[in-house]
């Protein structure tokens, strides 16, 4: 490094900038920052190729008509995508609901017990081959389990939060479910918002009068600092997307974060997406889980009113996961917090509610079942979790799926 | 605010702006006292806890008024009370417990504030024209927020020199634009190139503890032999460079603390290019008086030789004790006091054997220097292990190998450093060679634009992608 400091430090007087540098110096700085945002671009570019061109991407077959409604799905639609981690290209295949279910949507056959799956991407199986999801790999394990025939239809999709849910429950009661299980993960909640509450208008105006609503939200139910944290969260997080950022992170978390300890302590030193497992207050995932409490007391409301028991589970993420696998976290730290929460939150509006984090202590190196980068679980996690998620609904929570000696026969006598 | 975060260059640039809306003496003075004070506000929010530390500024105040008026027959008995109450305040572990304060209080820059007062205190009672210190300047002087974290230790003289001038030093556009060159690149230092250092330290830390195969543990030792020297050097100097810039920005010049120390080929060269204030505070106070007082003793001249070696070691002893309170340091001091005169004696030694001449042909040498400046900075990163690691981490690291193979690991570390800081000075000489008019090209002010904007995007993308809290200045501990 060139140390070097102003040579002309004294009181000699100093020499005077030439008048094209105040142009030159500015322009070079910013062809400079150009040149390697443009450079990085193309090396990222060069080093994932995301897709071959043949394929369509997954872009092409989501759409998000009304924001607040989030994504939904082209009927029968047919992409593909390609993340980083992920070994192959991975296909989605939508029906003709636009669901990626691995099977047509319409009444259920007679005498199978259906359960319709609910969430976001851990749910949807993002990055993951359809027949090797846990909505591929669940009803399986149960039928093997209860002897009955099981099958599990699968209406979630990406960036399907708590408060997208309510919206599109008609198409879940349509399914005609005998049980509905709603898959979170610590994201869901992380992107709980108090928008809802203007969410009528919102549909309905114009871009100017949304833009005013959202910057009336931001500042009304939160502090300015809160707002301009907020604001700036969402910039990186924009930022945080383009693809030599994306490419700079993997190769970063791949190279340093290979030891579970470390990783666990860097995102804990992370703050802002640990603050679920911090056991002193904080403000932000208490605002969150009021707005939770808001969007399940809306869930668990229609399901009661269409008479199917809704289930609830929380999946870990990966940092999560390693804590309660190792049995150790740093003080102040909680790794079951937020799943305490959830329980009371659900239980207080009829749900029922299924915990599978503390089977996470049986599971070693539970880093190896989840993509390093992306924060979902792979086809390993997916297996793992189908496994838990069997032993928990068979151990009786849910009478229906209670391992029993009835056989199929004599499950459709007693009906 | 005690990090080189993005919150502390922007809080150093707004006040260098607000200070420079007026030349006058005053107003800058006004400026930096009132920021100086809001800083320690954002750095502790109860007052109380402040009241040691301004016992002790009103005692090293009170001192300097003693000295100043003429009582400097027994300087060092006056000086006692202030050594003593810095050393209480520092909770030295070989103080009886039932001794110190149990409730807590701010020491953060406290060893930084006790060389400035020593220093005033021993220059009052040494000069014989009594210069009087005002209790503002002595404020402005002890409490300056770019010094007050970690430094450099600048001499009252220099600051009042600046500060306190009535005709400020020039600030133009091609200082400001080195100055913003130099926060960014402190910036990238402590930010990306530290952190990045040190998740290489801490990932060779857990390998070296894992099952893995001997190569793989071989490796992660051989990592964590050279990382930590790179590690310490780019996190300090880079607040440094911060603190420099911003300080000049506000028309004051601090004294440089490095000078490229991995050039250093001998263990006495390193410790003039390394943390250079308190190497030179701890040679004005420590190492010269003694060196005097036991030549006044010992008239021997065949002695003169050995007494300096003895003075190193004495001093840099001290240096190397000062870092910390507990017995780790005492190591730290032993190894560091111990190297520096091996150092001593070896040039002595080899003096001796192959007279003056050859001796000096021979420290020019382009091979022996770059073994030499292998071997400096493997001596030092050896040195650091009982400076990054308490007793427990030590045992564990040392017991993971066998004493062979740790002796492999630090051979080899030392021949690839020798390659890597011989070919690293080349390509500097050699960059540094491309001349234009102005000077080297590498230092124009349009290289400078280009990488200074190449680590600004850098520092910005890394930070907001690691998105952790600035890491913390190792020497704010100290």
């Amino acid at each position: 490094m060139i140390q070097s400091n102003d040579k002309s430090n004294g009181h000699m007087k100093e020499a005077k900038l030439p008048r094209r540098d105040w142009i030159l110096m500015p322009m070079l700085s910013l062809l400079t920052i150009g040149l390697m945002i443009g450079s990085a671009e193309l090396i990222a570019d060069r080093m994932n190729p995301v897709l071959r061109d043949s394929l369509k991407p997954m872009s092409q077959c989501l759409i998000m008509s009304v924001p607040a409604d989030g994504y939904s799905a082209l009927p029968d639609s047919d992409c593909w995508d390609k993340e980083l981690e992920a070994p192959v290209e991975i296909e989605y295949r939508f029906n003709s609901c636009g669901h990626r279910a691995g099977m047509e949507c319409g009444p259920k056959p007679p005498g199978n017990y259906r359960i319709v799956m609910i969430g976001a991407s851990t749910a949807f199986g993002f990055s993951v081959p359809r027949e090797k999801t846990i909505a591929a790999l669940l009803p399986t394990k149960l039928s093997l389990q209860t002897g009955r025939k099981i099958e599990l239809y699968n209406e979630s999709m990406l960036s399907r939060h708590p408060s997208v849910v309510p919206k599109h429950f008609d198409e879940v009661v349509a399914a005609s479910p005998d049980m509905i299980l709603w898959v979170l993960q610590p994201t869901d909640i992380e992107n709980e918002s108090p928008e809802k509450a203007w969410e009528p208008n919102s549909a309905k105006t114009g871009f100017w009068a949304r833009a005013k609503i959202r910057i009336k939200v931001l500042f009304m139910t939160e502090s300015i600092p809160d707002a301009v944290r907020h604001l700036w969260n969402r910039g990186v997080a924009v930022f945080d997307e383009t693809a030599p950022v994306v490419q700079l992170q993997f190769l970063l978390e791949k190279a340093f974060y290979e030891d579970p300890r470390l990783y666990m302590k860097h995102y804990l030193m992370g703050g802002g997406d640990s603050g679920f497992m911090q056991l002193q207050t904080n403000a932000d995932w208490q605002n969150r889980l009021r707005y939770f409490d808001r969007d399940a007391a809306d869930t668990l409301g229609r399901a009661k009113a269409a008479g199917v028991p809704l289930v609830v589970v929380l999946l870990p993420n990966l940092p999560q996961a390693i804590m309660i696998s190792m049995g150790e976290w740093p003080e102040g730290f909680d790794p079951y917090k937020l799943d305490r929460e959830l329980r009371t939150i659900v239980t207080s509006h009829g749900g029922t509610y299924i915990d599978i984090l503390s089977d996470f202590r049986t599971i070693p190196n539970p880093e190896r079942a989840f993509f390093p980068w992306n924060p979902h679980p792979n086809a390993d996690g997916h297996a793992i979790i189908a496994d838990l998620l069997t032993k928990r609904l068979t151990s009786g929570t849910i009478s229906a799926l209670k391992v029993t000696s009835q056989t199929q026969a004599e499950f459709e006598k007693g009906k | 605010m005690d990090t080189a975060s993005f919150q502390f260059v922007l809080f150093g640039l707004v006040a260098a702006l607000v200070s420079n809306l007026s030349r006058s003496r005053i107003w800058r003075s006004i400026v930096l006292l009132l920021t100086s004070l809001v800083f320690l506000g954002l750095l502790a929010h109860n007052p109380i806890v402040f009241l040691p530390l301004a016992v002790f500024l009103l005692l090293g105040y009170i001192t300097h008024v003693i000295l100043q008026r003429g009582w400097t027959r027994s300087v060092g008995w006056i000086l006692c009370p202030v050594i003593f109450g810095y050393i209480w305040l520092k909770k030295y572990t070989f103080l009886p417990e039932a001794f110190l304060s149990c409730s807590p209080y701010f020491t953060l820059g406290l060893s930084y504030i006790f060389f400035r007062v020593m220093h005033l205190l021993i220059e009052t009672g040494d000069t014989s024209e009594k210069r009087r210190v005002g209790l503002g300047a002595y404020l402005l002087y002890t409490l300056n927020f770019t010094t007050f974290i970690s430094g450099p230790i600048q001499r009252y003289d220099e600051f009042a020199r600046d500060q306190i001038a009535s005709d400020p030093i020039p600030l133009g556009p091609r200082v400001i634009g080195l100055q913003l060159e130099r926060i960014i690149r402190g910036f990238f230092k402590v930010n990306v190139l530290a952190m990045l250092f040190h998740l290489v330290q801490e990932d060779a830390l857990a390998q070296l503890f894992h099952p893995l195969p001997l190569s793989f543990r071989l490796y992660a030792a051989f990592k964590l032999a050279v990382v930590y020297p790179l590690f310490l050097y780019a996190n300090f100097s880079g607040y440094i460079d911060i603190v420099i810039a911003m300080a000049r920005l506000m028309r004051v010049r601090l004294p440089e603390n490095f000078d490229r120390p991995f050039s250093a080929s001998s263990v006495l060269e390193f410790w003039t290019r390394w943390h250079i204030t308190l190497s030179t505070w701890f040679k004005t106070y420590v190492y010269n008086p003694l060196l005097i007082a036991l030549m006044r003793r010992i008239s021997l001249r065949v002695m003169e030789p050995l007494l300096g070696v003895f003075c190193f070691f004495v001093t840099f002893f001290l240096v190397g004790i000062w870092h910390g309170r507990t017995s780790e340091f005492v190591i730290f001091g032993l190894l560091t006091g111990g190297g520096i005169s091996i150092n001593k004696l070896w040039q002595l030694g080899l003096t001796r054997a192959i007279g003056r001449q050859r001796y000096k042909a021979l420290a020019n040498d382009f091979v022996y220097v770059a073994f030499g400046r292998g071997l400096t900075f493997i001596w030092f990163a050896f040195t650091l292990s009982w400076f990054w690691a308490d007793w427990k981490q030590i045992d564990r690291v040392f017991a993971a190998l066998s004493v062979v193979q740790w002796l492999g690991v630090w051979l080899a570390a030392w021949l690839c450093a020798t390659v890597v800081l011989a070919s690293w000075e080349w390509l500097f000489a050699a960059l540094l060679s491309i001349r234009s008019l102005e000077g080297p090209v590498l230092t124009s002010r349009y290289v400078r634009v280009v990488y200074a904007s190449a680590l600004g995007l850098i520092a910005m993308v890394m930070t907001a992608l690691l998105n952790q809290p600035a890491p913390d200045v190792v020497y704010k501990a100290f």
